[in-house]
C-alpha cells in the first residue's frame, strides 16, 4: 500500500514537468500498469491539468492490501530507497471530454474522452478505488470537495490503539481485541446465576473430592489395613479396633455410601447446569434478536456480516458449552491433578517419578495431535454437507431430471462428493486409530511400568504394601482421563472465545439508518414526493443512483421502467429508509424523511414487492399485520380487492390457514395477492409497488389491476413494472437506466421520444402477442 | 443524450434486430481486423461496419480462457457484434492485441507460494507470494470469500474484492496445503 500523500520525489518530478504542485485539488495512488503488473504511482489533478507520475521501478517488494494487519509489530527493517525515477505524463483538462471509472473483473481502468476518442490513462486495483471514485468527483464539480470522512471520522478508528480498522463495516481491531475483556463480558451472561453457579461448584469440588478418596480406600485401607488385620489409630478411634469383619462392612458401606453421594451430585449438577444453559442461552438470543432488529438492511445485504447471522444462533450454544463444562471441568481437573500428584509423591516418591515420566508425552499428544482430528471432523463435514445439498438439489430438481432424461448423468454427479465423503471418513478412523493405539500404547507402558517396580517393591525391598500399591495404581489410573480432557478445554476455548466476539459485534452493531432524535410526526400527509440530487450506493465506492431529482405530485401515479438492475427497486426503497442516501435528500410533503419519526413513515408508505414476505401465523395475521385492531370484516374486504379471497376460502383452514415456512406453502401468485391485501389494509398515503403483479397469471392480473386502480386512488403511486401494461394508468412516468433518470414525461411524449420507452414498448407488444397466442394453444390442449 | 436518442429513434425494433439479438456470429479471422487505439483499447473493422472501440470479454474465463471471446461494442451498450471460437487460430497480431486486453481486464495474480495465513476473529491475513510479487491481504471468513472453481482451484477474494487465484492446490507443498485446510 503506498502513502495516499504524495511522496516528495514525485513532487519534484512533477514541477519539472511543469505541473503546479500547490494547486493539487485531488490526488489519487495508482497501481497497476496496463500490462497487468503491479507498479507505484500518482494521479494528480489541478485546476488546469491531469498528470500521472509513475515510478519505472516498484517502491517495495510486498503488496499489502487493505486489512492486512500483522499481528506482531516488527520492527521495521529500514531499507534503502529503490533508485526510481519517476515519469510524468500529463493531460490538458481543457481537452477532456469526459472522465470516467471503468470496471474490469476485479481492477479499473480510468477513460477520459479525448476528441471524441476513448483514452485509458491508469489502471488500479480496488484498493484505490475509494480515493480515485473522489478525484473524478472533484473533477466532474470542477471544485475542490473535502475528501469524504475517511480521514476524519474517528469511528472508522480504533479507539484505543489508533489504527483504522481492517474493514469499516466490521469495526474491529485485531490489535485491541482483547481475549480477556471478551472472556469477561461473556461470563456476565452466567454471573447472574450466582447461587446455582456456587451449587454447580460445590458439586465439581464434591465429585473431585470423591475421587480423591476413593482409590484410598479400595487401596490402602482395604487391602492394606482391613485385610492385613492391622491396627491403626483411626480403627480405634471408631472403636472398632480388632473387629475386622465389622470394619469390612462399614467399609463397604462407606464406598456404597459414596457412590450413592456421586450420583445423587451428578444429578443435582445436571439439573442446576440445565438451569443456567437454558437462561443463559435464552438471554444471549434474545439480545442478538433485539439488536438485529434495529439494524438497516445495509447491515444484512452486506454480505461480511449476512453470513455471521445464522451462525449466531449457534454461538450462544458454543459461548455456554465452554463456561458451564469445559471451564470449571478445567479448573476441577487441573486442581484434582495436582493434589494426585502431591498424593502419589508423598507415598513413594520414586514410583512416582517413573509413573509420571511418560505423562508429558501423553499431554503433548492431547493438545498437539488431536487438533488433526479437528481438522478430518471439519472436512467430513463440509463433504457430508455437500452431499446433503447435492441430494436435496436433485429431489426438488426431480422434475426436470426427469424431464431432460438426465438420470444418469446425475447419478454420476453424485459420485464425487460422494466419494469425497467416504475418503474424508477413512482419513479420520485411521487418524483415529493411529491416535487411540498410540495413547493407549504410551498409557500402558507407563501402567506397565509402575505394576512391575510396584511389584519388585512389594516382594523384595519391602518399602511398600501391597495396599499402598492398589492405591497408587488408582490414582495413577485417574489422571488420564482429565489428561485427555485438556485438549478438548482448550479447543473449546478458543471456539468461544471466537464465538462470543461475533456475538457482540452483533449486539454492538450501530444501526447506520437511526431515527433522528426529535422526530417530526407526519399526520395526514398529502403525499408529495420530492428527490433532490440524490446519489446511493451499497457499496460506497460504486453508485447504483446517481444524481436523481424527481418530483411526484400528491395523489400523482407515477410509473418506473427500466431493465432489471437498473436500480428502481433501489429507487423505492430509499423512499422508506430501509437505505440512508448517500447524497442529496428525499422529501415527503416538504420534510426530509430523515427527520420523520420511523412509525409515521412507515404507516404512511406500503410497499408490495416483487419479494414477498409472508411470515409463519394464519392468513388472517398475514393480511392484518400491517395495521393493529383492523376487522375481520376489513380483511376480507382487503382480500377480495387482492383477488386472494377465492383461494382462502378454498383452502380447508380459511383465514385460519397457518402458512409461511412450517405451514401450508402457497404458490408465487397467491404469496403476492395476500402482501397487496397487506398493503390495501395498510391504508397508507404513499403506496409502492415493486413489481406487483409479476408473478400472477393476466386474469389474476386483471382482477388485481382493477383493484390497484381502485387502491391507488388518492394515494400517490410510485409502481415499478416490467410490463409496461401494468403501467397503464401512469400519468408520469420515468426510465431508469444505469442509476439515472433518462427519459421521463408522459406516455405519449415517452413514445414521442423514440428511446428507451419505444424500444421497450415495441418489443412488448410483440411478445405479449407471442404469449397470449401461446396461452390460447395451452387452454385448447387442456 | 438527445443525439443518442435521435440516432435510436430510426433503429427501432425491425425484425432484423431482434435476429441479429438472437444469432451468435462467429468472427472469422480473415474478415475482422482489430487495431489498438491510440487510446489503448481495441477498434474492429469488419467487412460491413467499423467500431471504434470494442470490448473483449472471455465467456469461460475459468474452463476455458482462450476461446469464445465474445468481442462487444463499447458504444453501443457493449452489445455483442460475435465471438471469437478460438483466439489460437487467430493470426498472432490479433492474438497479441487481445491478450494484452483480456491480461489487464482479467488481472488476478496467481498465487505461488503461502507464506503464512493467520485467521483470528473472522479475518484471515494471506501472506502469499503471487506471479505478481510478494503479496499481503486479508479476508473475511466465513463470506464465501474462497470460492472453488474446481476441487484444486481457489478464488481468493480480499476486502476490497481484489482477487487471487491459486491454479492447483496439489502444486503445492504439504504444508502450505494445510494452512489452506480451512477453506478446502
Amino acid at each position: 500500500m503506498i502513502e495516499e500523500k504524495i511522496s516528495p520525489k514525485v513532487k519534484d518530478a512533477l514541477k519539472t514537468s511543469g505541473v503546479d504542485v500547490d494547486e493539487i485539488l485531488a490526488s489519487s495512488p495508482v497501481d497497476l500498469s496496463f500490462e497487468a503488473e503491479y507498479l507505484d504511482g500518482y494521479l494528480v489533478l489541478t485546476q488546469t491539468q491531469l498528470a500521472l507520475a509513475l515510478y519505472d521501478k516498484r517502491l517495495e517488494e510486498v503488496r499489502v492490501f487493505k486489512g492486512y494487519m500483522p499481528k506482531k509489530k516488527k520492527k521495521k527493517v529500514v531499507q534503502p530507497p529503490v533508485e526510481s525515477d519517476v515519469k510524468v505524463a500529463i493531460w490538458d483538462r481543457a481537452k477532456i471530454e469526459d472522465l470516467k471509472i471503468e470496471h474490469q473483473v476485479a481492477t479499473n481502468l480510468l477513460v477520459a474522452t479525448i476528441g471524441g476518442e476513448s483514452v485509458q490513462l491508469c489502471a488500479f486495483t480496488n484498493l484505490y478505488l475509494g480515493s480515485m471514485n473522489h478525484l473524478v468527483k472533484v473533477y466532474d464539480n470542477g471544485e475542490q470537495i473535502m475528501p469524504q470522512e475517511e480521514e476524519e471520522d474517528p469511528s472508522l478508528f480504533c479507539p484505543v490503539c489508533h489504527t483504522k480498522y481492517p474493514d469499516p463495516k466490521r469495526k474491529i481491531c485485531p490489535n485491541c481485541m482483547s481475549k480477556k475483556s471478551i472472556f469477561l463480558r461473556a461470563l456476565k451472561y452466567f454471573t447472574k446465576y450466582k447461587f446455582s453457579l456456587i451449587v454447580m461448584f460445590a458439586g465439581f469440588g464434591l465429585s473431585a473430592a470423591l475421587g480423591l478418596i476413593w482409590p484410598y480406600f479400595t487401596g490402602s485401607v482395604l487391602y492394606g489395613q482391613v485385610l492385613e488385620k492391622k491396627d491403626v489409630p483411626f480403627f480405634e478411634f471408631l472403636g472398632l479396633s480388632g473387629k475386622h469383619t465389622m470394619l469390612l462392612i462399614v467399609l463397604v458401606l462407606t464406598l456404597l455410601g459414596s457412590r450413592v453421594l456421586m450420583t445423587l451430585n451428578n444429578m443435582v449438577h445436571g439439573i442446576v447446569s440445565s438451569n443456567i444453559v437454558v437462561h443463559a442461552i435464552l438471554n444471549m438470543k434474545k439480545d442478538v434478536f433485539a439488536s438485529m432488529e434495529n439494524l438497516s438492511m445495509r447491515f444484512y445485504t452486506s454480505k461480511q456480516t449476512g453470513t455471521l447471522m445464522t451462525r449466531c444462533l449457534r454461538d450462544a450454544d458454543r459461548i455456554t458449552g465452554f463456561f458451564l463444562d469445559a471451564a470449571p471441568a478445567l479448573l476441577v481437573n487441573t486442581f484434582s491433578i495436582i493434589i494426585t500428584f502431591i498424593v502419589i509423591f508423598r507415598m513413594n516418591w520414586q514410583m512416582s517419578i517413573v509413573a509420571v515420566v511418560l505423562l508429558p508425552l501423553l499431554v503433548f499428544m492431547s493438545v498437539k495431535l488431536k487438533p488433526g482430528l479437528w481438522i478430518l471432523n471439519g472436512r467430513r463435514h463440509r463433504a457430508e454437507s455437500s452431499v446433503n445439498s447435492r441430494v436435496n438439489d436433485n429431489l426438488t430438481g426431480a422434475r426436470v431430471v426427469r424431464a431432460f432424461g438426465q438420470e444418469d448423468p446425475e447419478t454420476s454427479r453424485f459420485e464425487p462428493p460422494n466419494e469425497y465423503l467416504r475418503d474424508a471418513e477413512v482419513r479420520i478412523v485411521k487418524y483415529n486409530n493411529r491416535f487411540t493405539l498410540l495413547y493407549e500404547l504410551i498409557q500402558q507402558v507407563s501402567s506397565i511400568w509402575v505394576w512391575v517396580l510396584g511389584a519388585f517393591m512389594v516382594l523384595n525391598v519391602k518399602s511398600m504394601s501391597y495396599g499402598d500399591l492398589i492405591t497408587f495404581v488408582g490414582y495413577i489410573g485417574q489422571m488420564s482421563g482429565p489428561l485427555q480432557s485438556f485438549s478438548w478445554m482448550f479447543r473449546s476455548w478458543s471456539e468461544s472465545i471466537n464465538a462470543a466476539q461475533r456475538m457482540f459485534e452483533i449486539i454492538d452493531a450501530v444501526p447506520e439508518v437511526r431515527e433522528d432524535p426529535n422526530p417530526i410526526a407526519l399526520t395526514n400527509p398529502r403525499g408529495e414526493i420530492v428527490i433532490r440530487d440524490m446519489s446511493f450506493g451499497y457499496d460506497s465506492n460504486r453508485p447504483v443512483l446517481k444524481k436523481i431529482n424527481l418530483r411526484v405530485k400528491p395523489g400523482e401515479m407515477l410509473g418506473i421502467v427500466g431493465r432489471s438492475g437498473a436500480g428502481k427497486t433501489t429507487l423505492v426503497s430509499l423512499l422508506s429508509r430501509l437505505y440512508d442516501v448517500d447524497e442529496g435528500s428525499i422529501e415527503v410533503d416538504g420534510i426530509d424523511v430523515k427527520k420523520l419519526s420511523f412509525k409515521d413513515l412507515r404507516r404512511n408508505i406500503a410497499m408490495v414487492s416483487q419479494e414477498t414476505y409472508i411470515f409463519m401465523g394464519t392468513v388472517l395475521d398475514n393480511i392484518a399485520y400491517a395495521r393493529e385492531g383492523v376487522s375481520r370484516l376489513e380483511v376480507i374486504e382487503a382480500a377480495k380487492l387482492a383477488g386472494a379471497h377465492d383461494f382462502i376460502s378454498k383452502m380447508p383452514d380459511g383465514y385460519d390457514t397457518v402458512i409461511g415456512s412450517a405451514g401450508r406453502q402457497l404458490s408465487g401468485g397467491e404469496r403476492q395477492r395476500i402482501s397487496i391485501a397487506r398493503a390495501i389494509v395498510a391504508n397508507p398515503k404513499i403506496l409502492i409497488l415493486d413489481e406487483a403483479t409479476a408473478s400472477v397469471d393476466t386474469e389474476t392480473e386483471k382482477i388485481i389491476q382493477t383493484s390497484l386502480n381502485r387502491l391507488i386512488e388518492g394515494r400517490t403511486t410510485l409502481s415499478i413494472a416490467h410490463r409496461l401494461s401494468t403501467l397503464r394508468d401512469a400519468k408520469h412516468l420515468i426510465v431508469i437506466e444505469n442509476g439515472r433518470i433518462e427519459e421521463e414525461g408522459s406516455r405519449e411524449e415517452l413514445e414521442a421520444l423514440g428511446g428507451i420507452f419505444h424500444r421497450l414498448n415495441q418489443l412488448q407488444t410483440k411478445s405479449l402477442a407471442l404469449k397470449e397466442l401461446e396461452q390460447d394453444q395451452e387452454q385448447e390442449q387442456e | 443524450m438527445s443525439k443518442e436518442i435521435n440516432e435510436r429513434k430510426n433503429v427501432g425494433v425491425s425484425q432484423e434486430a431482434v435476429d441479429q439479438m438472437i444469432t451468435t456470429r462467429l468472427l472469422d479471422d480473415a474478415k475482422v481486423r482489430f487495431i489498438k487505439t491510440e487510446g489503448g483499447f481495441l477498434s474492429l473493422e469488419t467487412e460491413e461496419k467499423k467500431y471504434a472501440r470494442v470490448k473483449v470479454l472471455r465467456l469461460f474465463p475459468f474452463t476455458d480462457p482462450n476461446r469464445y471471446i465474445s468481442v462487444r461494442d463499447h458504444n453501443d451498450k457493449d452489445r455483442e457484434i460475435g465471438v471469437i471460437e478460438d483466439l489460437a487460430a487467430m493470426s498472432e497480431e490479433t492474438q497479441k492485441l487481445i491478450h494484452e486486453q483480456l491480461d489487464l481486464y482479467y488481472f488476478t495474480p496467481v498465487i505461488t507460494k503461502i507464506f503464512s495465513i493467520k485467521d483470528e476473529y473472522g479475518y484471515a491475513y494471506f501472506h502469499v507470494m503471487t506471479d505478481a510479487g510478494e503479496c499481503k491481504f486479508a479476508i473475511n471468513m466465513g463470506a464465501n470469500a474462497v470460492a472453488r472453481l474446481s476441487d484444486t482451484r481457489l478464488l481468493i477474494t480480499d476486502l476490497d474484492e481484489n482477487r487471487f487465484e491459486v491454479r492447483d492446490v496439489s502444486k503445492l507443498t504439504v504444508k502450505e496445503q494445510r494452512r489452506l485446510d480451512l477453506f478446502m
